[in-house]
């Protein structure tokens, strides 16, 4: 079951669902958007990357929208992926684990600095 | 090469995997190719590819099913090594000196193996490029979705691995034989002809590759002899036609009745504040048929100070069109090249037209990277010109100027018959777009040149 892989949900798989938030994006617009959002820390692959890709559709978290180009990469038509309800679900709960982490940080104070 | 070797590293995944997302793999690795450049990058990539390549491999064959990336941090299954993403936690400063080495070692005993050192450094970028991004359409009107063959080398998801060799051979002995008949440079011809024969002979062609990846190695091997970017073979899924598809009078009709129900396509005419003219129109339709409604739009720009052309949806039409609306900008005829056609009359735009008060007037126009084929044609000579600013994003890189010739039922190829002069500069759009003067996103592009018109007629 694609599910059973998905708890604790992977790092990569994580960065995945986050990056399509905000837009539906092909694979090398999803790989450019973890860069961004690690600040370059983290750069799928892409065997890396659709291996998550395969597992996330396969338990519908994400799912395959169209063929289309890209204007800024030329009329190659890439496959564009979509975060659907549950994979946002997914995401917030995981950040939330993430938060209540966070948390349990702070009051043991581990932490230093500011930390939003 | 590059992509050659990478391709070639695809096969070891399992076929469900290739299935799957083969296509996608090898586009995302053409994708980095072509922005990272340069040694660094180009070394940064594969160092990327081979510990992507190293840790997803075995995963892909270890599990059922692909497993997520990073999920072996967490959980083992079976028993399988796993690994997690390496950019999580920077491994120690030894661990990679030794990885790059023994990384650097493999690529070279690849490129060594395979028996062309450097030969193509670049040639698997190149032809990344390319990759459908060759657009050849038939030039007659009513045209009938040349994007479709345009885009078929790289939209050949799932990937067909078995291309075989005699498919290959007739596919490369029909493009030497449509070289040599109708390239317009007869020496260069023949020095592609024993170009391509080189490259089979050597087996580069052998590599296990689909349609699509195989016309685009081919374009890649002619362009390395000849550098014209107008040269490309295609690979189309469908079958295609025997014969060039001849227009019945019925489908002229219906197209003409079609035009003229779109009036021809000219979307908007209008004066915006500041008394700056607007028109927009999404192509440049045949002028048998939309003369007249051209020429009343450009007859209702006339009392403007300033134009605005809204080439952002235009996606191209016919070169007598652009001529027809380039002359109302000029008080004398002016050349303009088209890479499509030998320097004729034709070639000069019939100016001036009587009535036009358009000659003295600043011309905006907006583009997209939606802006295709003729519409580039009018960009790129009025920029040259230096007779209107091009305001928005590079435009699409549509030069269309190659002859079509059918080698087989999925098999064709754009050959240029015709040498235009280029009074300009020793390149035009093909493949890389015409850049505008200023750089706008395209839904701001309206804005920024009604703001630089404004500007303008203030000096004045």
């Amino acid at each position: 079951m694609p599910k059973r892989k998905l708890d604790p949900l992977p790092s990569a798989a994580f960065q995945i669902l986050l990056s399509l938030v905000d837009d539906d994006l092909h694979g090398y617009g999803i790989m450019r958007q973890v860069e961004q959002q690690t600040d370059g820390r983290m750069r799928v692959g892409p065997g890396t990357l659709y291996s998550s890709i395969q597992t996330l559709l396969e338990a519908k978290f994400i799912e395959q929208v169209d063929l289309r180009e890209d204007v800024k990469l030329g009329p190659a038509r890439r496959r564009y992926y979509r975060l659907t309800s549950a994979g946002r679900k997914l995401a917030r709960s995981e950040a939330e684990r993430l938060a209540d982490l966070l948390r349990v940080a702070r009051a043991k104070k581990i932490l230093r600095g500011e930390y939003v | 090469m590059s992509e050659k070797i990478y391709a070639w590293m695809l096969l070891l995944y399992p076929a469900s995997f290739r299935e799957a997302h083969g296509e996608e793999a090898l586009q995302l690795f053409r994708d980095r190719a072509r922005h990272e450049r340069g040694f660094l990058p180009t070394f940064g990539l594969w160092v990327d590819l081979l510990v992507d390549f190293a840790i997803s491999l075995p995963r892909e064959y270890g599990y059922d099913r692909p497993a997520l990336a990073g999920a072996g941090a967490y959980g083992r299954s079976h028993g399988v090594p796993s690994f997690f993403i390496l950019r999580e936690k920077l491994p120690r400063v030894d661990a990679l000196f030794s990885g790059s080495v023994i990384s650097l070692a493999a690529l070279a005993a690849v490129w060594i193996l395979l028996g062309y050192p450097g030969n193509y450094a670049g040639a698997g970028i190149a032809s990344g490029q390319s990759m459908g991004s060759s657009p050849y359409a038939p030039r007659e009107a009513p045209r009938t979705g040349p994007e479709d063959i345009a885009s078929a080398n790289s939209n050949s998801a799932p990937a067909d691995w078995s291309l075989n060799a005699a498919e290959r051979q007739r596919v490369i002995e029909g493009a030497i034989a449509n070289l040599k008949a109708h390239y317009v440079d007869r020496d260069v011809a023949q020095e592609m002809a024993e170009a391509l024969r080189k490259h089979q002979q050597r087996g580069d062609d052998d590599l296990p590759m689909d349609g699509g990846a195989f016309a685009r190695l081919l374009t890649s091997q002619m362009r390395d002899v000849a550098h014209d970017m107008h040269l490309v073979m295609v690979y189309s899924r469908e079958p295609l036609p025997d014969h060039p598809v001849e227009a019945t009078p019925e489908v002229l009709a219906r197209y003409r009745a079609e035009l003229q129900q779109d009036n021809c396509t000219f979307k908007s005419v209008e004066i915006l504040p500041g008394n700056i003219g607007y028109l927009k129109f999404d192509s440049f339709p045949d002028p048998s048929i939309c003369r007249s409604t051209a020429a009343a739009a450009m007859a209702s720009l006339n009392r403007a100070d300033a134009i605005i052309f809204d080439l952002r949806d235009n996606r191209g039409g016919e070169p007598a069109m652009v001529m027809l609306i380039a002359a109302y900008l000029f008080d004398h005829p002016e050349y303009m090249y088209n890479p499509r056609e030998n320097t004729t009359e034709k070639s000069w735009t019939p100016s001036p037209v009587p009535g036009s008060k358009l000659a003295d007037k600043p011309v905006y126009i907006l583009t997209s990277g939606s802006t295709y084929s003729a519409a580039e044609h009018f960009c790129y000579d009025l920029k040259m010109l230096k007779r209107a600013t091009l305001v928005g994003e590079t435009t699409g890189g549509g030069a269309h100027s190659g002859v079509w010739h059918r080698i087989d039922e999925h098999f064709g190829m754009g050959i240029p018959e015709t040498k235009a002069i280029n009074p300009f500069s020793k390149t035009d759009w093909a493949e890389v777009g015409v850049e505008p003067d200023v750089h706008a996103k395209a839904e701001d592009a309206l804005e920024a040149a009604t703001k630089l018109a404004k500007g303008r007629l203030q000096e004045k």
